[in-house]
């Protein structure tokens, strides 16, 4: 015989057997598909509305306005091992890179130019130079930080909450802020397409921004005081702020874009149909720009962040001076490769923070923006979206000892606050013609006919019991709400509240209920004015009874019914 | 086969003597060339030693990885801030893998990769055949080719935005354009590299144009376009960064992109880590079906 004769299976036998093995793999990987292939962790998962109240603890009392830190930095302030890693020479440079952003032109008035400058207040008043470099990037920016090829980092409030926890891993690269330079006032904003009136109607909508920016932080937020879950939205993520705008412009499925000036002002002039929503003109205490220093740098010379801080605040100083100011556009517009006419255009995008704006922010524990807020706030959003798993607290990063140095020595004692709006009274009526840009449901729950914040628990005899609350969380809500106003420094905020229906066509004048629901408001506006130091003008208040249930679909809902509503209105048009 | 054939190899010319007794090992080399020192010219190696030699700068990389990363954070010579430890990097693998489902992106990321190029080969196969072919077409696409050689492609963003969108189509597109740039030069060497004489050979027979180009162009130029090809895939992964930069949500260059501006680090040098890998595994694939489909190929060395 030619052919032995065939031992193991047929064809057809190979067939199958390589098909059952085939089946078991695949069953195998679809069995463990969650194992081999994870879908990832929801990123915009809802968010539990109820912790936006915790993110402090209640604290019910604090009735003054200005309360400052009684600890000293450096106690919570982690310490810096090791040998120092930056770059420092005899010629002491301090290389202070920065962004495209008109907030830095005290620094530029400062420094007289972007190079190391002898004849800089640096130079002549404190001993070092200066070199301010245009790095835009903020990751590029980050990493020569990190390097320690830069003594500081330039950033808003809400980069410093995401980069912090990765810059702790070395405690010299901590970050330590000494300033903030400016609030963002109009720099920042939200450019929508079609019929999108305020920030609720973005329910169910695409927006387009850059991921892990302050884009971010300002859409997010502003989505969450609306009582908008931001998983309501379908978000897309673009990497700058740049490619938001131009993804919008481009793809006229995105309904909105979050972006910056001069961005957000060009697209409604030359897009059709598309027009600014709102802007940091409105949230104008929401995005803070700092500088922090590397800590192992602010240990070793303490003399040359002061230096730093009181320059900046005599740059501002200089900017007063029209002659000066001129020349600051045009050192600028050098150095970032502009035309003075292109920087002088920026002007409006930010509002510089000056030595007494500076106290509140780092020093007033009561102040409803200050330094402590803003982060808690940004953490809160950032963890919410599962975008931080362990918070850096803010004073690991905040230090205000510099700013109280020169508060004791009442070097910039001149620089008042002049930031503050000041507000016509005006009425409920008049406002409420215009839309508002976020409509809230402040639940403070009353207890059935009282207007008192603070009322407390009654037993089954009705009786009071002291040392209680009706509404355990006040405290917390009053905090949120003081937030969110003071986000909106120039808006007016109108205060709306109601009664339930309990008595309705049961003899009960509507007069008398609408009176109880104006005094629920009224409440409300005066435990936020006494705590908050808010200008009462701020706020109009209206008591609308018990027209409008809490819940159209469930009208009955008496203790739902019981409360008062927030709306943010933008600033009167001038 | 005849059992007259020298063992050695062919018959060198008719009448010379058998020369040699078969060698064991390394073929003879070429004379003057009897050096036997460590390092030699074209020396035939075993599989593994190539493979040990292959391994040994890998090695020292990883060495000099854990040198410049042991110890405490601030007293590293590189700080975890810009690079963390090999033992770092491997402990975040799970928070990868899991939280920011890699083997999902990496799929994505493939897709598109292989989308954009399938859509590049459809475009600059043709084209290259075209220009390795004809000189009248070659003159008037070579301005065009030279141009997208020196183009920075990052600056072509914007513009595949606002012509594709901001879904999948663009990053396909951007892909694709990045790939018929490197593709496009390369079919057209390949093309051009046919010896005259096999075209000479063929209009002597009597073939035509189109004949030319189908059965001797083409079928002599398939190894150096697969090779293309080949080297070409890579490419795409170099620009997977920029492709995904808008729209970031799925694929690894959202990743890395993320993992840039809020950490942690270690995922962005995993993540390189991953791609070296695959590139690994799609060149192997690459270079097996080609020795599948060109056999012949491989004698020629």
């Amino acid at each position: 015989m030619d052919e032995q004769p065939k031992v193991g299976p047929t064809v057809l036998g190979k067939l199958v057997l390589f098909l059952f093995v085939l089946a078991c793999i695949g069953g195998a990987a679809y069995y463990f598909r969650n194992l081999i292939a994870p879908s990832g962790r929801d990123a915009t998962g809802p968010v539990n509305m109820d912790e936006f109240k915790k993110v402090e603890a209640p604290d019910a009392k604090g009735i003054t306005t200005v309360t400052e830190y009684k600890y000293v930095p450096g106690e919570k302030l982690p310490p810096v091992k090791g040998v120092s890693a930056y770059k420092w020479g005899a010629d002491k440079v301090v290389n202070f890179p920065i962004n495209v952003w008109i907030g830095w032109l005290p620094i530029v008035a400062a420094n007289g130019g972007f190079s190391p400058n002898p004849d800089s207040i640096f130079a002549k008043k404190y001993g070092f130079k200066v070199n301010l470099k245009l790095i835009d990037d903020p990751v590029v920016a980050r990493d020569a930080f990190a390097a320690g090829e830069s003594h500081v980092l330039w950033g808003t409030l809400d980069m410093m909450v995401l980069f912090a926890p990765d810059l702790m891993k070395d405690s010299r690269s901590a970050p330590r802020v000494f300033q903030q330079i400016d609030w963002s006032s109009g720099g920042d904003g939200i450019v929508v397409r079609g019929a999108i009136g305020s920030v609720a109607d973005l329910k169910g909508k695409t927006i387009v921004y850059a991921q892990n920016s302050p884009s971010q932080y300002f859409i997010n937020n502003l989505l969450l005081n609306a009582g908008v879950q931001p998983s309501a939205v379908k978000h897309k993520f673009t990497a700058t702020a740049f490619e938001a705008a131009a993804a919008f412009v481009a793809d006229k499925s995105i309904d909105a874009c979050v972006s910056w000036a001069p961005d957000i002002y060009n697209i409604p002039e030359k897009v059709k149909g598309t027009r600014v929503l709102t802007t940091t003109a409105e949230a104008n205490k929401l995005i803070a720009d700092v500088w922090a220093a590397r800590a192992d740098f602010a240990k070793d010379h303490p003399e040359v962040i002061k230096g730093l801080v009181a320059g900046i605040f005599e740059g501002m100083d200089r900017l007063q001076d029209p002659t000066q100011r001129e020349k600051a556009y045009s050192w600028m517009a050098e150095g970032y490769g502009m035309q003075a006419d292109e920087v002088r255009a920026m002007a409006n995008d930010a509002h510089s923070t000056n030595f007494s704006e500076n106290k509140a922010f780092f020093l007033n524990a009561n102040d409803p923006a200050n330094f402590e807020r803003t982060w808690k706030n940004v953490t809160f959003v950032y963890r919410e979206l599962g975008l931080i798993d362990t918070p850096v607290r803010f004073d690991e990063v905040m230090d205000f000892g510099q700013l109280q140095e020169l508060d004791k020595a009442g070097s910039f004692a001149h620089q008042k606050d002049e930031s503050r709006a000041s507000f016509a009274p005006t009425s409920y009526k008049k406002i409420s013609a215009e839309s508002p840009i976020l409509t809230q449901t402040i639940r403070i729950n009353f207890y059935p006919n009282s207007a008192n914040v603070y009322e407390p628990q009654h037993d089954e005899n009705g009786k009071p019991v002291s040392n209680t609350l009706y509404d355990p969380s006040v405290a917390a809500t009053l905090e949120k709400v003081a937030r969110l106003v003071g986000q909106y420094e120039r808006a007016v905020v109108a205060v709306v509240g109601h009664t339930d229906s309990s008595m309705k066509g049961k003899g009960t004048r509507f007069e008398d209920v609408k009176a109880l629901s104006s005094d629920r408001a009224e409440a409300v506006k005066q435990a936020l004015v006494k705590k908050y130091n808010f200008d009462p003008n701020k706020f109009t208040v209206e008591g609308k009874g018990w027209d409008e249930p809490a819940n159209p679909d469930d009208p009955m809902n008496q203790a739902l019914n019981r409360r008062v509503e927030i709306s943010v209105y933008p600033p009167e048009s001038k | 086969m005849t059992t007259a054939a020298p063992a050695g190899g062919p018959a060198r010319k008719a009448g010379s003597p058998v020369v040699s007794a078969p060698k064991v090992g390394p073929p003879a080399f070429p004379p003057g060339s009897a050096y036997t020192g460590f390092l030699r010219i074209r020396e035939p190696l075993a599989a593994w030693k190539s493979w040990l030699l292959g391994m040994l700068p890998v090695l020292a990389l990883l060495a000099i990885w854990v040198f410049v990363t042991t110890g405490a954070a601030e007293e590293r010579v590189i700080s975890p801030t810009i690079l963390p430890s090999p033992a770092e990097v491997i402990a975040s693998f799970p928070l990868l893998w899991f939280d920011r489902a890699l083997t999902r992106n990496l799929a994505v990321s493939f897709k598109r990769v292989v989308e954009g190029f399938a859509l590049a080969v459809a475009v600059s196969f043709p084209l290259g055949v075209l220009m390795g072919s004809f000189t009248k077409v070659k003159a008037a696409f070579t301005p065009l080719t030279v141009f997208g050689a020196y183009l920075p492609i990052p600056t072509l963003v914007p513009l595949t935005l606002s012509l594709f969108g901001t879904g999948e189509l663009q990053k396909v597109m951007f892909l694709a354009l990045a790939f018929s740039i490197y593709l496009v030069p390369l079919f057209v060497a390949a093309v051009d590299a046919v010896d005259d004489t096999y075209l000479k050979t063929a209009y002597t027979l009597g073939a035509s144009q189109s004949e030319a180009v189908s059965r001797v162009l083409l079928p002599i130029a398939w190894p150096e376009i697969w090779q293309a090809m080949r080297l070409g895939f890579g490419v795409g992964w170099s620009y997977i960064l920029l492709a995904e930069m808008v729209d970031i949500g799925s694929g690894i260059g959202g990743i890395i992109i993320t993992s840039q501006r809020r950490g942690p680090r270690e995922h962005i040098y995993l993540v390189l880590a991953m791609i070296v890998v695959v590139a690994f595994f799609t060149d192997r694939l690459w270079a097996g079906v080609g020795r599948f489909l060109f056999p012949y190929r491989e004698q020629k060395a």
